[in-house]
């Protein structure tokens, strides 16, 4: 096949996943986008075996098939409360990927270099055309191969280590090495020093200090970012996997890498976004750990915290009309999902209006709640966005609070001290009930005291959570 | 602990401090309840029910008081009730301390502890035994019922074949507990309600009930009641007038007018005076929940209902709790059983007398043989402190500058913004190859339709955002497809395993995006 023609595939694949991304916007189409991405993958994959100067499909396609096997394997088998530590899985194998591919072209320049007219006219597909450049283009080729690589590595450490925290193979806690940020900066000039260094000697020495940094930075970047931090986290890995890919594409000279790599990393990126404005939070103080500085002492709490029984709730939500439940990470913590479905079922068949109210950095990963509720077959349209459900808790019921704790804290609104002062939050304590279902009386991750479990309409309900709605299950009626 | 409840011996008085139901909560807390013969029988609770919940009956009070180490009752004691009364008993009900020293120093030689009802401070804790409030509640619900009886007219208005009828208007003087509650019970009965209070910050609240706040045209701030405690102070002089001046405009429009100003330890304010009734149509109904003190309206009598020479009808009953006494002695009661929950924090039937507790400490006016009365005030400060100053209402014009200043800013930046991007990619341009550029403007384009493609992704499909954008950025097995089939060794090794791994990526990716997206289901 001309490359002509490989180029006209890579255009429609292109467009596939443009419309692949696009159909994610309402929940039916996305059913039809993901075929797209799929068609346009296969495409992408399909013209690159047969397109000119490819040898060794047989192996490619070997390799392609077991890879895809245990991809298959772990799509099926993993739960959807494990959907955040995958989703960081699969973005430390792209760093890695990405890694690869930048030593190989490094790999491939030096043998064009040593090879002399009559050899560089044999060579054919990618060794081709790295022959074809010109001075000043090999150097730009450097500077993007060492920027893919770093990209790369910087994802996949982090990757790994968002994964580890999630997984709970490694405490959450955010933790530092002695040096904190100092570290971080002294490794990023390394990293630049050693481009310099590169650029003008073209040897694999620099090319793996520049690696040894960059994997580095991602390791000690994310150890110091905290459990509740998570969501910003994976969606900047996201965003990192996708400039990697487009820094590679650079190297390659291959436009889809290059258009992919972008869509990728201003998805992350928008994420990412969506995430700290969700938090009030600057991108860079997530980063850099840590809340933001306080400017004085957090408003005293008064009162005390109310429990409730099972029994108490059954009476409460058998009397209420509208229901609006808001559940956390906590939920997914005691796999409470099955029976929060189970619950709204029974108050739904009595006729009671009951909805979710999903705050966007509800649990570790953007959009995990809607996931974990759709697994439980939990309808998606009455699960409801918070800038669409706030305004109607002043008329609502019942709010129940299941697994959640800064999302729901009205010191965020009341008290300018507050470490999450200005986080947009979902205003429950406006329904005539609060009901928090809460292990014990413990602070959130961030571990600032809650008023909203001290207000006079707030009952608490402690228990882990299956438990208490499995007990309260056979009372509603 | 036994916990006994007596029979009120007040005429009249149909209450009881303790129901079948709040015994068995007492139960719970390891006490054992007694209770004295035919004590629940007005308030509709048998002798029948107490017994099947495991309550004992004694048929005197001397018996009761003897068996008993609580002992509680609604209405303040008498001298013989707490003659009866040995050492180290407790008891619990209303007291009125201020105007009963003399049954205070009686308690006292007695060496018994009496926790006065009606002195629990208010306080966010302490309102689940809040039995002022309670009551209240009560009279204000009553209020509006008795008014309601006397008014020969519809509360609410109707549209009938025959005719229209116009709705009631109901003035509601004081919002306090009482008040509030009569605002509740009146509009939800349909009357076209209107409130009038000294303390401006209930002016929310009422409005949050339906009804309509009263205004004065008067400059000076009025104090709030925060600082008294939630109470109303005193008011000025000229503020006194302008009032009455407000309420003599708006009388002879009035259907029914209920009023509930009191001032803790004083005769009630004279709010509605003898020329305003005069102004009233006949049929209208006056219900003063103050007559207790005298009346915010002079010519009430109390405990009589009265017709005036024009046709009005003012009620002076003092007894509307009693009227509903099976409401009244189950709010009572759980206000009761609070208490004593209080003063067993371990659960286990034992009493812990707590006078560092702030709410215990103020309710008690006698703490075995030592007066405690009155009490300091509480360590922590009543009620919402000041409501937060509200930013004035924007005029039209404000909102449209606003707006505009915000429609410049948002341009200004976004050329700012485009100046910059601009400048910057000129400058690679300068320095850069063709061929680079090439593959720049494609970069610089995809990024823009990412933004553009992104921003409509619902916010409930990120998690399957990410799981598909993961998929698709394994596209970086091109890269390793295209050198799989290079001359070197080392380059087919790493490329074949880059291969392997954006394969376990891409399946792995999209197999996982389409379950998630299978579980999405309309209901």
């Amino acid at each position: 096949m001309e490359m002509g023609f490989t180029f006209a595939v890579y255009v429609v694949s292109a467009v596939l996943f443009i419309l692949s991304l696009g159909g994610l916007s309402g929940q039916e189409s996305a059913k039809r986008a993901v075929w797209y991405g799929i068609a346009g993958m296969a495409l992408a994959v399909s013209a690159t075996l047969l397109g000119p100067g490819f040898g060794l499909w047989w192996l490619s396609l070997i390799l392609i098939a077991a890879g895809g096997l245990i991809g298959y394997q772990l799509a099926s088998k993993v739960e959807m409360t494990q959907m955040p530590e995958l989703v960081a899985g699969m973005h430390a194998l792209v760093g890695l990927a990405a890694v690869i591919v930048g030593f190989n072209t490094h790999f491939e320049l030096v043998n064009i270099a040593s090879m002399d007219d009559t050899a560089k006219k044999m060579l054919e597909g990618f060794s081709a055309l790295l022959a074809k450049k010109s001075n000043v283009e090999i150097n730009i080729l450097r500077v993007e191969t060492t920027l893919g690589i770093w990209i790369g590595a910087v994802t996949f450490t982090g990757s790994v280590i968002a994964y580890s925290k999630l997984a709970g193979k490694i405490t959450s806690v955010a933790t530092k090495l002695p040096g904190g940020h100092f570290l971080n900066i002294t490794a990023a000039i390394l990293s630049l020093l050693s481009v310099f260094w590169y650029l003008n000697t073209g040897e694999l020495l620099p090319m793996i200090i520049l690696t040894a940094m960059a994997l580095f930075i991602g390791y000690h970047l994310i150890m110091g970012i905290g459990g509740a931090d998570m969501p910003v986290v994976v969606s900047m890995l996201n965003s990192y996997s996708g400039w990697a890919a487009a820094a590679i594409g650079f190297s390659l000279g291959n436009d889809l890498l290059i258009v992919v790599g972008a869509l990728v990393g201003s998805s992350g990126a928008i994420l990412s976004y969506i995430m700290c404005k969700a938090m009030n939070r600057s991108f860079v103080s997530v980063i850099l750990g840590g809340f933001g500085g306080t400017s004085g002492p957090q408003m005293e709490i008064k009162g005390e915290q109310v429990a409730i029984e099972a029994e108490g709730v059954a009476s409460v939500l058998n009397d209420a009309e509208s229901i609006i439940i808001i559940p956390g990470y906590g939920m997914a913590v005691a796999q409470a999902q099955q029976s929060v479905s189970e619950l709204v079922r029974k108050l739904r068949a009595q006729g009671k209006s009951v909805r979710f109210a999903i705050h966007p950095v509800a649990g570790r990963l953007p959009g995990h709640m809607n996931v974990l509720l759709a697994e439980a077959r939990v309808p998606y349209d009455i699960v409801m966005e918070m800038d669409e459900i706030n305004d109607d808790f002043p008329d609502t019921d019942v709010a129940i609070v299941i697994g959640a704790n800064d999302i729901v804290n009205p010191a965020a609104q009341d008290d300018p001290n507050s470490p999450i002062a200005g986080m947009p939050i979902l205003e429950c304590w406006k329904a005539k009930h609060v009901l928090v279902s809460k292990r014990g009386q413990g602070t959130g991750y961030s571990g600032i005291e809650n008023p909203l479990f001290f207000k006079e309409n707030t009952r608490m309900f402690y228990g882990h959570a299956k438990e208490s709605l499995d007990k309260l299950l056979p009372m509603i009626d | 602990m036994k916990i006994g409840a007596l029979k009120e011996i007040t005429s009249g008085e149909q209450r009881v401090a303790l129901t079948p139901d709040s015994a068995t909560h007492l139960q719970k807390l390891g006490h054992e309840c007694l209770v004295e013969k035919d004590a629940g029988l007005a308030a509709g609770f048998s002798d029948a029910q107490y017994i099947a919940v495991g309550v004992e009956i004694l048929t005197t009070a001397e018996a009761l008081t003897e068996a008993s180490d609580v002992i509680v009752k609604v209405r303040p004691p008498s001298t013989s009730e707490i003659n009866r009364l040995s050492s180290s008993k407790t008891l619990i009900s209303f007291f009125y301390p201020s105007a009963n020293e003399a049954l205070m120093e009686l308690a006292k030689s007695k060496e018994v502890s009496v926790i006065a009802m009606d002195m629990v401070p208010r306080i966010s804790r302490a309102q689940k035994m809040d039995a002022l409030s309670s009551m209240a509640n009560i009279s204000g619900y009553r209020a509006v019922i008795e008014a309601g009886n006397n008014f020969g007219r519809f509360f609410t208005g109707q549209m009938t074949a025959a005719g229209k009828v116009p709705p009631a208007k109901v003035l509601v003087v004081g919002a306090g507990v009482a008040g509030l509650a009569a605002i509740g019970t009146s509009t939800s009965l349909g009357a076209i309600t209107y409130a009038f209070d000294v303390r401006p910050e209930v002016a929310e609240q009422v409005e949050s009930m339906g009804a309509e706040f009263v205004f004065l045209d008067f400059a000076d701030e009025q104090a709030d009641g925060a600082s008294t405690g939630g109470y109303a102070a005193v008011s000025s002089p000229e503020f006194t007038a302008a009032q009455l001046a407000k309420f003599r405009e708006i009388a002879p429009e009035m259907d029914i007018v209920i009023t509930t100003a009191l001032i803790p330890n004083r005769e009630a304010p004279e709010l509605w005076t003898s020329d305003m009734v005069a102004s009233m149509k006949p049929g209208s109904v006056i219900v003063d929940l103050a007559a207790e003190k005298g009346g915010n309206c002079k010519l009430t009598v109390i405990d009589e209902r009265i017709v005036t020479d024009n046709g009005v009808v003012i009620i002076g009953y003092t007894d509307f709790t009693s009227r509903m006494a099976a409401q009244a002695s189950t709010m009572y009661a759980s206000n009761i059983r609070h208490m004593i929950a209080d003063l067993t924090p371990k659960k286990d039937g034992v009493i812990v007398h707590d006078m560092e507790d702030d709410v215990i400490r103020g309710a008690t006016v006698v703490n075995a043989g030592e007066i405690t009365f009155p009490p300091p005030p509480p360590k922590i400060q009543a009620i919402a402190a000041k409501p937060k100053e509200k930013a004035p209402d924007k005029t039209p014009e404000e909102i449209r500058a606003d707006e505009i200043a915000a429609f410049k800013k948002q341009t200004k930046n976004q050329v700012k913004l485009l100046a910059f991007g601009a400048a910057l990619i000129l400058l690679v341009g300068s320095y850069a190859p063709p061929s680079f550029m090439q593959h720049f403007i494609v970069f610089v384009l995809s990024v823009f339709v990412g933004f553009q493609v992104i921003w409509n992704v619902s916010h409930s499909l990120h998690t399957p955002l990410m799981a598909v954008t993961n998929a698709i950025s394994s596209i970086i097995i091109l890269g390793a497809l295209l050198q799989i089939g290079s001359t070197s060794f080392l380059v087919i090794l790493l490329a074949a395993i880059s291969v392997f791994f954006a394969g376990i990526n891409i399946f792995g990716g999209f197999l996982v995006t389409r379950r998630m997206l299978t579980m999405f289901r309309k209901s």
